[in-house]
């Protein structure tokens, strides 16, 4: 489910001045495109640019995160104000505005406010019937790459994420050792148990039995062919690390036969496969290796920091 | 085994034809994987995935995951592409469109560049299915009543779990874990869950914080189990420790509420009334004003592949409910006697009324 527990640490994760520093960032895109605005799109599984911005994690629904000159972030939601005070604890946004479509809202917001060009993160990335109410507006609209909005992880990003990479793999690792669970739907509920209890919060689990690739469970018995893997979302931040019964690894950097799949972790979604796209050198990925071994494919990977100095587990 | 829903299938070729469709897609992404899977019922991993159905009733698939190959192909059996970059993988499946007709299920949630390219192939905007498509999707066939039955059983046991795990001094997102597991280990794909612990000071629900639970909380849950694709969901209401006078008034209202709808819920109504005969038990009761937008959301909703399928049950919303859709009838709201409060039942229409899926006892539960 989406989501577990949704907290803000300001002093040992999440700074105030990190915060700050981001939105000083984005109003500096906004000055140089010349822009009175900028736009966020996010939806339940599109999160990771709000949250970059706002620490906006929707358990539910579409928003939009403006940003004007100066100013804080406004987030557009449709969410009811009932939870609004539980929002504003934990995301920057002091006001939220209740909308059931965002650009109506948005255009309002131009009209009393003034602001000609908007600019928005990745246009052609809104949703068609998004897209097809703004492009229909009055307002002058502002194509900006995504990457403008996050050119590379901040150092408290690559934390995040070794902090959710190391919750999933200490639990992983502790359950295939201990192998309690008989099928994969235990293995799975397992697993979920214990991340959520840590403080997870999303987790999506796929399990092969070695004749298949990874898939979510099906209640076929774990042995020793089994391979899982982990995502895990941790405050906004997501980790997948896989791991197999047997113990098959291989080098992440250096596969030699084994066939891998890297994916984005810090991308708009909560991860794709990097041909999805446009590559960033700088970027959190997850480099999952399939080995065969015994007649079997085993799949073993990690979570990775790769940027000018090369490749990094987390 | 196959996963092609063949009834789907059969009524998604006699809607092309009403509507002079050469082509129907079906857009999914991690959010909406159910605008895919009311055609394919595989449980995607990548971002995206596509289907097509011709009008010759051949079914072609696109998935963005490689991981999705597999097991997309052994379900429909037909052509699967992996296309790592789903524009790519758009134009290919396109490419010998020329003039045709395309509509596109869940084109309202496609990323607008898949949008355009679907429209430079076919040489016209794209019609939205989606609205027809849930029309179809609302009533639901016997095999997919199996499956809901099945993620109503495990609504229900889950909920026995939550009874049993709840205990004063546990934070909600503990509690939460403890269901969350409990499903997963028996079989559930995914949940949808909310839950709020405390007094009136509780005006909704959210996700779990890590707020403990007190003495004499009220602890609100929607438990939503899915199960091969399908949703049951059940909302039920315990007390940490013994409930209070007003708490136990208060649930008097939303059993009576949730009971009303029950009685009144068949083919042939209209779901305005089956809000209404809910709200009125309120106005009855004197708290008429809590039934607004101010302080609930709606008084239930049809379940399906999507937890929260419409028609939503709300007073200004006028749909016939018709035999075999299944909604849940939750007259969940905030009320001064002891803040928000939830209820509701899973319910199956059937020929002369309706009957509910969930089995767990109708009452204030307590910890």
């Amino acid at each position: 489910m989406k989501r577990g527990l949704v907290s803000w640490d300001k002093v040992n994760e999440l700074p105030l001045e990190e915060m700050d520093a981001r939105l000083a960032a984005v109003h500096a895109v906004a000055r140089n495109r010349g822009v009175d605005v900028l736009v966020v799109y996010s939806d339940v599984w599109r999160s990771n640019d709000a949250r970059y911005l706002s620490n906006y994690m929707p358990y539910w629904n579409r928003a939009f995160i403006v940003t004007p000159l100066d100013e804080k972030p406004i987030l557009l939601c449709a969410l009811s104000p009932r939870v609004y005070p539980w929002i504003k604890t934990v995301t920057v946004h002091e006001t939220i505005i209740a909308s059931p479509s965002p650009p109506a809202t948005l255009f309002k917001l131009c009209a009393e406010r003034g602001w000609k060009r908007v600019g928005v993160f990745d246009l052609d990335g809104l949703p068609e019937d998004l897209h097809a109410e703004l492009t229909a507006g009055k307002v002058d609209l502002v194509d900006i790459p995504r990457t403008e909005l996050r050119p590379a992880p901040t150092a408290i990003e690559v934390r995040m994420h070794a902090r959710a990479a190391r919750m999933a793999r200490e639990v992983l690792e502790n359950e295939l050792a201990t192998q309690k669970a008989q099928t994969d739907y235990e293995l799975t509920g397992r697993l979920e148990l214990v991340l959520r209890r840590a403080g997870a919060e999303d987790v999506v689990i796929l399990v092969s039995d070695g004749e298949g690739p990874p898939i979510p469970a099906e209640g076929r018995p774990v042995g020793p062919h089994t391979s899982v893997v982990v995502a895990v979302e941790y405050n906004g931040h997501w980790a997948k690390v896989t791991r197999n019964v047997a113990g098959v690894t291989a080098n992440l950097t250096s596969p030699g036969g084994a066939t891998q799949l890297s994916e984005i972790l810090s991308g708009p979604y909560s991860w794709e496969n990097e041909a999805h796209g446009v590559a960033q050198t700088d970027a959190v990925i997850s480099l999952q290796l399939q080995i065969a071994a015994d007649g079997r494919e085993f799949y073993y990977g990690d979570t990775c920091l790769r940027n000018q100095e090369g490749l990094r587990v987390l | 085994m196959l996963k092609l829903n063949p009834q789907r299938k059969r009524e998604f070729l006699e809607l092309m034809a009403r509507r002079g469709w050469d082509m129907l897609l079906f857009y999914g992404d991690t959010w909406r994987k159910d605008h895919f899977r009311c055609l394919v019922s595989v449980c995607f991993t990548g971002p995206q995935a596509v289907a097509l159905l011709t009008k010759e009733g051949e079914v072609r698939a696109l998935v963005t995951h490689p991981w999705d190959v597999e097991p997309v192909k052994a379900g429909t059996g037909g052509v699967v592409t992996y296309a790592p970059r789903l524009v790519d993988g758009l134009k290919q499946l396109l490419r010998d469109a020329g003039k045709a007709v395309v509509a596109v299920n869940g084109l309202e949630q496609m990323e607008a560049r898949f949008a355009h390219v679907v429209r430079e192939l076919s040489g016209g905007a794209p019609a939205s299915a989606t609205a027809d498509v849930e029309e179809i999707r609302r009533v639901k066939t016997a095999e997919e009543i199996e499956w809901i039955r099945k993620a109503a059983d495990l609504a229900d046991r889950g909920y026995a779990h939550f009874v049993s795990a709840a205990r004063e001094g546990m934070t909600e997102y503990e509690l939460v874990a403890e269901v969350e597991g409990f499903l997963k280990a028996h079989g559930a794909e995914d949940n949808f869950m909310l839950v709020a612990s405390g007094g009136t000071e509780v005006t909704g629900m959210k996700p779990p914080t890590a707020r403990k639970l007190q003495r004499g909380d009220s602890v609100i849950t929607e438990l939503t189990p899915q199960i091969n694709g399908y949703y049951a969901q059940i909302c039920r209401t315990l007390v940490i420790g013994p409930p209070s006078e007003k708490q136990l008034q208060s649930y008097a209202i939303f059993a009576e509420a949730q009971q009303a709808a029950q009685d009144l819920l068949r083919p042939g109504v209209d779901i305005s009334d089956v809000a209404r005969v809910q709200n009125d038990v309120f106005r009855k009761h004197g708290f008429g004003e809590y039934t607004g937008s101010q302080y609930t959301r709606v008084r239930g909703h049809n379940l399906g592949l999507y937890p929260d399928e419409l028609p939503h049950v709300l007073e200004n919303t006028h749909y016939t409910v018709k035999k075999d859709m299944v909604i849940i009838c939750h007259p969940n709201t905030y009320l001064p006697l002891s803040g928000y409060m939830v209820f509701g039942d899973t319910l199956l229409v059937t020929e002369t009324g309706c009957v509910s899926l969930s089995r767990t006892e109708k009452r204030l539960f307590q910890a």
